[in-house]
């Protein structure tokens, strides 16, 4: 439905292109559909402008994020940088947007993200254990306990993600209970370093798939 | 007295620095500007019969200065833009249009009336930015004078006189005969004189004295430059009160007014007729045909003999073989492509920061700027919202558009706040300045670059220290400038040492286009 919606106008638009010489159409339409600008080409993530992989990712955990940020619940925290980036991106979203985009998203193809930093991944080992118990041995979540994959995202992103847990510029907020949870269970993380280590473990993760 | 120096010690300071020839010396700070040269006449061997295709990633300037000019030689050119628009950061918004804020997207409500318009991006010509002047004529593009410097324009600092606006002639007029004195006096010591001929010496105070309007003594006690209190027509004008020195050291606006308006930013600048997006009008003239919009890339494969780009147009997923490809996609943006780059070519990617400049504009009411005598200009604001920037055309018609913020190097303090809270900044900012300001504007806009769609970002920061460009930064620009295999190249003011100007943008694109001349030259000898 959404796809015609874009379809109709753009149509519609190159027939007035001559009119006005620099931009193609008076009146310009949008959709909700923009995340490729930041998130890269289907979704892969973009280190460039720090967005993570959404490729792959669970429609049920994209929607909470979606409907958390939406509603204030992330992306506040002024240190939380590229959260609070993100934040008014979603502010603006329908329900009806929202699902659009799971569906959208739904259709990029899932390929593990490149490793790009140089921890220990056996010292990591130990403390993934911790982590397994919700986000399982492999990395690949659990959606009754409300816990996502980690195996193939952008492990800039995991590390980010981690020292923001701990420091607490994410799931610090009254209301996001998983938030809360992630953020107690990070702080047993006692160093960048412990963080870079579990963040190689889980590069070693879910490559099979 | 400790903290305090007299005027006596302030000078042996001076002196101590290196004296009178080091002053002499900081005085060609101005050296900093690019070399000035006239526009090149580009010299690119014409295909004639042989066939060559070339995919431009983006239809900013450079983009399009690429497909103007190969266009001309025989190039097969194809632009893929991922918006709406091309021009990048040549943005001039009008009635009806979309700026494409992500996340707060809006449609500009000016009326629509051709001088109703506001240069969101690029705003100003210099004189002597030669290439983008030629272009500009070549192309039939009407320009006009922008005023920029305006010395009835306002100066306004709540550390300064209770925040209470004084015209910016009032400020420099002072500055200069404070300064003009302090100079004068201490070319009354005889070892100050030591260095100078006599004649020198005469001249160099003679030049003291008009810079500061002195008395013959050298002693400054106000100046009709600032204009008077009342009169001086038909009667003999009163002079104004002299602003006390020690006031004017309060404000941190001071050395920022002083300098607003030297250099690139100096007059007499220019601007297209009409809104600076003419200057792309005029390029799409010619080459307009060769635009797909809203066309994204997805994917870039540079191969032995050519690039292989992969976009999505209409939901659909296409394919576009080239013999070479331009990308002035920014930096940030590629990185998240799929790519066959190697290491190093991402590693400058990644390295390179995106700009976070923020302008907001609204509509006024009526010129009530005119009332106040200012005809164009910059107001100089010590807060957030930095400028008041009147328009230079249009004058004595009914109502304009004023710049109501400009935040280069900070723009991220209103890029993270709402549409209403960013407005709200700017009429409190106003305010001060014009006290019923608030009733007097409209129908705002803001343009946060580092949120735009399909840009993320103003002008690239490649050094990250004030102390200039490391060895190191030095050989990633290297890197992204030189093409991949021959056949792709990163353009833009985005591969220059002088990001933000139009002019960089379009000699990034002749740097890039002359070293594939060689290439082809060599090919098809």
């Amino acid at each position: 439905m959404n796809r015609m919606r874009l379809i109709i106008p753009l149509v519609f638009m190159f027939s007035l292109q001559s009119m006005k010489s620099n931009a193609a159409e008076e009146n310009e339409p949008y959709d909700d559909r923009y995340c490729t600008t930041c998130h890269g080409a289907d979704g892969r993530g973009n280190y460039g402008v720090q967005a993570p992989r959404l490729a792959g990712m669970e429609g049920w955990y994209l929607k909470r994020q979606l409907e958390s940020y939406r509603a204030g619940l992330r992306g506040v925290h002024p240190r939380d940088i590229e959260g609070v980036a993100m934040q008014p991106m979603a502010a603006k979203l329908t329900d009806e947007s929202i699902a659009d985009i799971i569906e959208w998203v739904g259709n990029w193809e899932y390929r593990p993200s490149e490793a790009t930093i140089g921890g220990d991944a056996m010292v990591g080992r130990q403390f993934y254990n911790a982590c397994a118990t919700c986000h399982g041995a492999e990395g690949e979540g659990n959606q009754g306990l409300g816990a996502p994959a980690l195996a193939g995202q952008n492990d800039w992103y995991l590390v980010t993600q981690l020292k923001n847990f701990v420091a607490g510029y994410r799931g610090n907020l009254p209301g996001d209970t998983y938030g809360q949870q992630m953020s107690i269970m990070a702080r047993t993380l006692a160093s960048e370093e412990d963080i870079v280590n579990v963040v190689s473990y889980i590069n070693t993760l879910g490559k099979g798939e | 007295m400790a903290g305090f120096v007299t005027r006596r010690e302030f000078l042996n300071l001076l002196g101590a620095a290196g004296g009178t020839s080091a002053a002499l010396r900081a005085g060609s700070a101005l050296g900093l500007l690019p070399v000035t040269k006239t526009a090149k006449a580009l010299d690119l061997f014409a295909l004639g019969t042989n066939s060559k295709k070339v995919a431009i990633l983006g239809g900013g300037l450079s983009g399009l200065t690429v497909a103007y000019e190969l266009g001309k030689r025989g190039y097969e050119c194809t632009i893929l833009e991922a918006s709406h628009r091309c021009g990048g950061r040549v943005f001039t918004v009008r009635n009806g249009d979309l700026i494409d804020e992500i996340g707060n997207r809006h449609y500009c409500e000016f009326d629509d009336d051709p001088h109703m318009y506001f240069n969101g991006g690029a705003a100003r010509i210099p004189s002597f930015h030669n290439n983008l002047l030629a272009y500009c004529k070549e192309l039939d593009v009407e320009l006009e004078v922008f005023v920029g410097e305006n010395n009835n324009a306002y100066f306004q600092d709540d550390a300064f006189l209770g925040g209470k606006p004084v015209r910016i002639k009032d400020y420099k007029t002072n500055v200069r005969g404070f300064l003009a004195e302090m100079l004068a006096k201490s070319m009354s010591e005889q070892e100050m004189n030591e260095p100078f001929t006599e004649l020198e010496a005469e001249n160099l105070l003679s030049i003291i004295r008009s810079f500061g309007d002195l008395r013959e003594d050298g002693v400054y006690t106000g100046s009709s430059r600032s204009g008077y209190k009342a009169e001086g027509y038909t009667a003999h004008g009163v002079q104004k009160d002299i602003i006390e020195f020690r006031d004017l050291l309060k404000s941190r606006l001071g050395g920022r007014t002083m300098s607003a308006s030297e250099g690139e930013q100096g007059p007499p600048l220019f601007q297209a007729k009409d809104g600076m997006d003419n200057i792309i009008a005029g390029f799409l003239r010619v080459v307009g045909q060769e635009v797909k919009y809203r066309a994204m890339v997805s994917a870039i494969n540079v191969t032995n003999n050519g690039v292989e780009i992969t976009y999505d147009q209409d939901g659909v997923r296409h394919s576009l073989n080239a013999d070479y490809c331009f990308s002035c996609i920014p930096t940030h943006l590629i990185t998240g492509l799929d790519h066959n780059f190697p290491a190093d070519y991402v590693k400058a990617m990644k390295y390179v920061r995106r700009g976070d400049a923020y302008k907001a504009a609204f509509q006024a009411k009526e010129r009530f700027w005119e009332k106040e005598d200012i005809y164009g200009g910059i107001t100089r604001m010590n807060n957030r919202s930095s400028s008041i920037w009147y328009p230079s055309g249009g004058i004595h018609k009914n109502k304009g558009v004023i710049l109501a913020a400009y935040n280069f190097q900070g723009g991220m303090y209103y890029t993270n706040m709402t549409q209403e809270e960013r407005i709200e900044s700017h009429i409190k900012d106003g305010e001060k300045v014009h006290s019923n300001y608030r009733s007097l504007v409209e129908k705002p806009v803001t343009i946060a670059w580092h949120r735009m769609n399909h840009m993320l970002g103003c002008a690239a920061r490649w050094n990250r220290s004030f102390s200039g460009w490391t060895a190191e930064e030095q050989l990633m620009f290297d890197t992204l400038q030189k093409p991949v295999n021959g056949r792709h190249y990163v353009i833009g003011d985005q591969i220059t040492v002088h990001a933000a100007w139009m002019e960089s943008a379009i000699q990034s694109a002749h740097w890039a286009m002359e070293d594939l001349d060689k290439r082809v030259r060599a090919e098809l000898a």
